[in-house]
């Protein structure tokens, strides 16, 4: 630990404004709060400051960032927009600098977001320990008051001079260019600091009742008490917690295009669960509709699904959510005790401590997480009323690589992008989509002709384990658009016939002029190694039908199969699932023994948008296909 | 070939207008990508071909009704331009009493005044309680940047990029102090956000001006002000200013469950 | 021209909907008439029984253009009926406010409404291909305008930062500066547009009427947002006995209310405040004047255009003035006046672009409003239009009757009317 005295640390903040070559932000006041914010002079700095409006996440993951521009006027014109500038953040409590290790173990695992690395890449975090303590903080008992790492400096202000621990080596440098009177600290001076920093964590205790280790359970067991929906009756849905929470980053993309028609930009922006439309689909259908279920999924998603996922409770208890909520239902501290007092007896789970200065430093990028690569329509097909059929080819001529299953995240520049499944078998240099108009993107897309081209970013999701198919009797049943996914599967099964067993096929649609595939299926009909089935749920007036009607729930008795060893894929609306699903399992088939795709709102399609989670899993990471048994007790996942 | 765009004003102000001539240098941009066929306005010439009619102005008389219908007819979208159209904005708060009586108030009973079109006022009402409505573009005035982005929006066949969430996304985004904890009553919690919360980042209360958002939580954020300390009447006070369109329909409903 | 039927419905380049009706027949002269068809929203009807804190906030949406002026006015009514003294601070950035809002107003109609007329075309449309540099020069006239009126009320249609007792938020010094810096560099690109219009101005006619002409005067300086009420023929009164100035009176072909005092009409605006108060415009403003060669008392209405034309300098000079004060005094960042809800009567006084505005309202103890009486500029100029129109028609039976009806809407758009303001103000009676 070193010593400065007040007035040349003020110097010291001073040189580094001077300095062109990076950009100062620090703790200021606004108002009678306090902000992170470019620094004029040093007697802006305020590192007595209780907490912020909001967090220093703004600082890697801005409220609004551009991540790429485009010009329409050329074929395929996108560009990566970089962001040089060095930069210092001065200020920064412990428990904010926990909240950024969080971040860096969200955002630079397998799918390094490369925007968020090169923002943290070129910031030094000059950390302070907490002067005064804000009124609704807990970090006390989050036991988050402290921090040995994740800084490159931090400092403890003690009046006429500042204690500086060195974090990191270019702390050290950044130190030494402008300080040159540096004393080292004296056992006084290590005690005094340690006591500054048990007093904050003293004060910044509001009798949590259950300590982060037992949020799990605690939120395991008590998913369904009154708590969520009295609470949530007072809930305004603005959004506001999840804004200024250090530790929520979940993010929208849209692209915005200028009055020229021509030129735009992709930018992303912070979203929230909280926000009614978070979960909707391009069909206008939201996941997560009911106050409660939102409410709910806030602090599960904090106490619950992210220590399963990552480790760790993603609450710092810097009490932004609780001072800033209108109606003051955001408190953890508040939730948690009310829960805690109705439930039964929890027990703790294990905390790992966070290290990721090592993600940082090893964290490479190969190519950009966001920038969809140019590929040419190659075949534009109307299907049906609402679906067109593309045939698309990479520029770059190399195959997608996908397994059935997966979906792509399609672009048109300057209308957006849409997550569409992949509707062909892996093979050949092209791939097949089946797109149903429902907005923008994919109403754009259904006016585009072969040679116009679209962006493609993927292939994404887990696919069907064919491995585990091979030599097992398969009983496919697709209802409506769930076809297109499965199609992808039935083609490489049908190509590969030798290696499976008994293959069924039920296809069920609400009309016949919504089937999709008609010359397939018609020569499914004609095929000896397999059985099909079709239906209708009514033929109206002027068509004409030559299949089952009903719902597709009444072929699955005149199919014939073995429901003890056959394994069944189920793809379809959701509606569709429950009463399928009940009708196999009232058959004997084994759980384990089915397969669905589930379909949510998928943004980045590597699970850091937040939008397709149902409950802890992340639909595009960890689906879209699922067998039945892992899903079956999510409670969001069959509505 | 470019969109044909036709600017019509009935009962309002005209600032909502003033916004687009406000775009400055970039109306050289709009005119490029739009061709205005008719803007009473700023220019002399109309033509009665048009794509898309924007229309300003709340509807407050039978010729209006009449003069909005016509257009409806010609145009192949019509967008709602400001609160008087999309709303009814503050002189919706004449549908508070019988019409006559404000007649009665403001006429003082002049006698020219019967059986004269010009002066045959009904209650307020706002564009789509006439016509069907292809696009809104909120607020008292616009964000005039709101409405370039809805032209190109509409000219691209995009659906017009309008929030569906309050202003506090915004607020919160700009970092802003929250209004309610300098003890004042914002409507942001319940108003449709695409105004950049510029009302709130100027230290004034959010009034409301761009409607309420679909599925606005009223009853937990009457709850709110309560709790803040407005009486009945105070709360009233400040529903009624921009958006008395929703406490209309709120005793018409209360009146058909009776 | 034995018959002309000149029916020009809802006028173009004017805001708010009239018409001008003017039938020839044999000769002989049946109709003249200028008639205001606007919808009146019936302003007087929903101000009953609102608080004191949503007045300006509601007349701000009287009109679109002038906003800041109706916020204004509005506030200093509210603010003399509860005795509630603002510190010069804020009067000085209301002052400022004002000025970025008549160069708006002005320029939006000499440049866009008024210039199509002198090249003979239909709008500012045209003139984007033939005087590209002008109209280029105008929007930057009019883009400087704007940006000063958000700065001082944080938008400049329905300002937003205007309380009684001051404001929710105002500028920093390092903004004032910047500002400052922008009002002189603005004056060399004001002086080509001046050029290009005197280089045009013969192309409106050199017509003249003698009538009255009132405006706010006062001592200190060329009154904008104080003062007492002056006249050309009766000299100064004092702001309450407006009433007996304005004498309203409802006329059938308009639902706008007509206006006389000394003589059968007057005519308010910035020709008004020309000829009133000329001698206390700036140095440039005088200068520009001097270059039109317009000189007090001036009776001929196109010369409104050119008047708004010397308040743009002086609104640009003032401001420079009102700036320097700001920063020699440092500007404090609360500086609004504390006060008590109280009832009481108060008249606000304030000359918008258009001329002199009056709100009258009375307010109950709890601080609301029971009275309220609202006389617009433009209001105060229907009759005066209507007695040009009767004696400059005439004038112009030997022309096409094309260039009689550009003429007849050239006389009505030199008064640069807001109409849609003018369809309210009557008197508002509310008992509880």
């Amino acid at each position: 630990m070193k010593i400065i005295s007040k007035k040349e640390f003020l110097a010291f903040i001073d040189a580094l404004i001077e300095d062109v070559s990076i950009d100062v932000e620090g703790v200021k006041a606004k108002g009678e709060k306090f902000v992170f914010g470019p620094l004029e002079s040093s007697d802006e700095l305020r590192l007595d400051h209780d907490v912020t409006i909001l967090p220093p996440k703004k600082y890697f993951l801005p409220q609004y960032e551009t991540m790429m521009t485009f010009d329409l006027s050329k074929p395929f014109s996108v560009e990566r927009v970089e962001n040089p500038k060095e930069r210092v953040i001065i200020g920064v409590h412990p428990y904010d600098i926990i909240a950024i290790k969080q971040m860096d173990t969200y955002f630079l695992d397998t799918h390094v977001d490369d925007s968020y690395l090169q923002r943290r890449k070129n910031t030094l975090i000059i950390g302070s320990n907490i002067l005064n303590v804000a009124e609704k903080a807990f970090f006390g008992d989050m036991g988050t008051g402290f921090v040995d790492s994740g800084y490159d400096l931090m400092l403890t202000d003690m009046g006429d001079k500042i204690a500086i621990d060195i974090g990191t080596e270019a702390g050290e440098k950044l130190l030494n260019k402008y300080v040159h009177s540096l004393q080292e600290a004296t056992p006084n001076d290590v005690q005094k600091v340690r006591t500054i920093i048990e007093n904050a964590s003293a004060k910044a205790k509001r009798g949590l009742l259950v300590k982060p280790e037992g949020w799990r359970d605690l939120l395991e067991k008590n998913y369904n008490s009154d708590v969520w929906k009295s609470q949530a009756e007072k809930c305004l849905g603005c959004g506001t917690c999840t804004l200024v929470c250090p530790t929520c980053f979940c993010y929208d993309i849209n692209d915005e295009i200028d009055l020229n028609l021509t030129t735009g930009k992709r930018i992303r922006t912070w979203d929230g669960c909280l926000l009614r439309d978070f979960t909707k689909v391009g069909s206008g259908e939201i996941f997560r509709e009911s106050m409660e279920d939102r409410y709910r999924h806030r602090y599960n998603r904090k106490g619950r699904y992210l220590p399963d996922m990552l480790g760790f409770v993603a609450c710092v208890g810097c009490g932004r959510c609780s001072s800033q909520c209108i109606p003051d239902i955001a408190d953890p501290v508040n939730l948690i005790n009310k829960i805690a007092e109705t439930s039964q007896s929890i027990k703790k789970s294990e905390i790992t401590p966070l290290t990721t200065e090592d993600k940082l430093v090893s964290a490479t990028v190969e190519e950009s997480l966001h920038l969809p690569r140019p590929a040419t329509l190659k075949r534009v097909e109307k299907l049906t009323e609402l679906e067109t059929f593309f045939e698309i080819e990479l520029d770059d001529g190399c195959p997608l690589g996908h397994q059935p299953g997966q979906f792509v995240e399609i672009s048109v520049m300057g209308f957006g992008e849409a997550p569409i499944s992949i509707s062909s078998a892996p093979n050949g240099n092209t791939f097949e989509l089946v797109v149903r108009r429902v907005g923008d993107v994919t109403s754009k897309l259904h006016t585009m002709k072969p040679g116009d081209k679209v962006g493609i970013r993927g292939p994404f999701g887990k696919g069907f384990d064919v491995k585990a198919l091979k030599g097992r009797d398969l009983l496919f049943i697709g209802g409506g658009l769930g076809i297109v996914p499965m199609r992808s599967l039935i083609n490489y099964v049908l190509n590969n016939r030798q290696d499976f067993g008994e293959v069924t096929i039920l296809y069920g649609c609400k009309r016949p002029c919504e089937m999709l595939f008609k010359d397939e299926v018609a020569e499914w009909e004609t095929r000896k190694d397999i059985q099909f089935m079709k239906s209708v749920d009514k033929c109206p007036e002027g068509e004409s039908w030559d299949g089952e009607i009903g719902v597709i729930t009444c072929l699955i008795p005149k199919a014939k199969f073995d429901p003890k060893s056959t394994i069944a894929i189920v793809v379809g609306p959701p509606i569709m699932y429950r009463f399928v699903i009940r009708d196999l399992l009232n058959l004997g088939m084994p759980e384990e023994n089915i397969i669905v795709s589930l379909e949510r709102r998928m943004k980045c399609g590597v699970g850091k948008c937040g939008h397709c989670q149902i409950n802890g899993i992340y639909v595009c990471k960890d689906g879209p296909v699922f067998n039945y048994k892992d899903v079956k007790d999510l409670p969001e996942a069959f509505t | 070939m470019k969109p044909k765009v036709a600017f019509f004003d009935f009962a309002g102000c005209e600032g909502c207008q003033l916004q687009i001539a406000n775009l400055e240098e970039d109306v050289l941009k709009l005119i490029d990508i739009v061709e205005i066929v008719s803007f009473r306005e700023i220019m002399k010439e109309h033509s009665d071909e048009y794509d898309i009619a924007v229309i300003e102005g709340s509807i407050m008389r039978p010729m209006d009704e009449e003069r909005l219908k016509k257009i409806r007819k010609n145009a192949k979208i019509l967008v709602a331009l400001g609160a008087c159209a999309c709303i009814g904005s503050v002189q919706r708060m004449l549908n508070q009493w019988p019409i006559e009586e404000s007649k009665k108030i403001v006429y003082n009973n002049f006698k020219e005044t019967k059986n004269n079109p010009y002066f045959d006022n009904f209650s307020t009402k706002a564009v789509d309680e006439v016509v069907k409505v292809d696009a809104y573009v909120p607020g008292c005035p616009i964000d005039r940047n709101e409405f370039a982005r809805v032209l190109v929006a509409l000219v691209q066949g995009k659906k017009p990029p309008i929030p569906d969430y309050p202003l506090c996304v915004e607020c919160k985004k700009k970092e802003n102090v929250c209004l309610f904890e300098l003890g004042k009553f914002c409507m942001g919690p319940i108003t449709r956000a695409g105004c950049d919360a510029i009302c709130p980042t100027h230290g004034n209360e959010c009034e409301g001006c761009r409607g309420f958002i679909s599925h606005p939580e009223e009853r937990a954020y009457t709850e709110v002000l309560e709790k803040y300390g407005l009486s009945v009447e105070e709360i009233l006070q400040r529903k009624t200013m921009f958006t008395y369109r929703y406490v209309e329909k709120t005793k018409k409903e209360a009146k058909k469950d009776e | 021209m034995s018959k002309i039927n000149i029916a020009v419905k809802h006028l173009t380049r004017v805001e708010g909907h009239g018409n001008i009706v003017f039938n020839v027949k044999d000769g002989t002269i049946e109709k003249i008439q200028w008639q205001v068809s606007e919808a009146p929203r019936m302003f007087e009807s929903f101000l009953r029984g609102r608080p004191y804190h949503q007045m300006s906030h509601i007349t701000s949406r009287i009109c679109g253009i002038c906003s800041i002026g109706h916020a204004l006015c509005s506030l200093k009514a509210t603010e003399a009926a509860m005795g509630i003294e603002v510190s010069e601070q804020t009067v000085l950035l209301r002052k400022l406010a004002l000025h970025g809002e008549n160069m708006q107003s002005h320029i939006l109609h000499v440049g866009y409404l008024v210039a199509p007329d002198l090249f003979r075309v239909g709008s500012v449309f045209p003139m984007i291909e033939t005087h590209t540099d002008t109209v280029l020069k105008i929007i930057k006239l009019h883009r400087l305008a704007n940006e000063m009126s958000d700065l001082m009320c944080g938008r400049t249609t329905h300002p937003i930062t205007l309380i009684p007792g001051g404001f929710t938020a105002i500028p920093s010094e390092k903004q004032l500066r910047n500002l400052k810096q922008k009002l002189i560099d603005i004056i060399p690109i004001c002086d080509d547009v001046i050029q290009t219009v005197l280089d045009n101005i013969h192309m409106l006619p050199d017509f003249s009427r003698e009538t009255e002409y009132i405006a706010l005067t006062t001592d200190d300086e060329y009154a904008l947002y104080d003062g007492v009420i002056g006249s050309t023929d009766t000299g100064r009164h004092p702001i309450e006995e407006y009433e007996s100035i304005v004498n309203e009176f409802v006329v059938p072909h308009s639902t706008a209310k007509f206006t006389r005092h000394a003589r059968e009409s007057y005519m308010v605006g910035a020709l008004a405040r020309f000829n009133l108060n000329s001698d206390q415009l700036t140095p440039l403003a005088k200068k520009c004047a001097k270059k039109f060669g317009l000189k007090a008392v001036n009776y001929n209405p196109f010369m409104n255009n050119v008047a708004q034309l010397i308040e743009y300098y002086h609104s640009v000079e003032d401001s420079i003035t009102l700036i320097d004060k700001l920063l020699e005094r440092g500007l404090k960042k609360k500086d609004n006046t504390k006060y008590k809800v109280r009832g009481g009567r108060g008249i606000g006084a304030v000359e918008v672009p258009r001329g002199i505005l009056f709100h009258d309202y009375t307010y109950n103890d709890q601080g609301i409003c029971t009275k309220a009486n609202l006389v617009i500029p433009t209001n105060q100029n229907h009759n005066n239009i209507t007695k040009d129109m009767e004696i400059f028609a005439p004038m112009l039976l030997d022309k096409s009757e094309k260039e009689i009806e550009l003429n007849l809407e050239m006389l009505v758009r030199a008064y640069d009317p807001c109409i849609s303001c003018s369809t309210h103000y009557l008197k508002v009676e509310f008992k509880r």
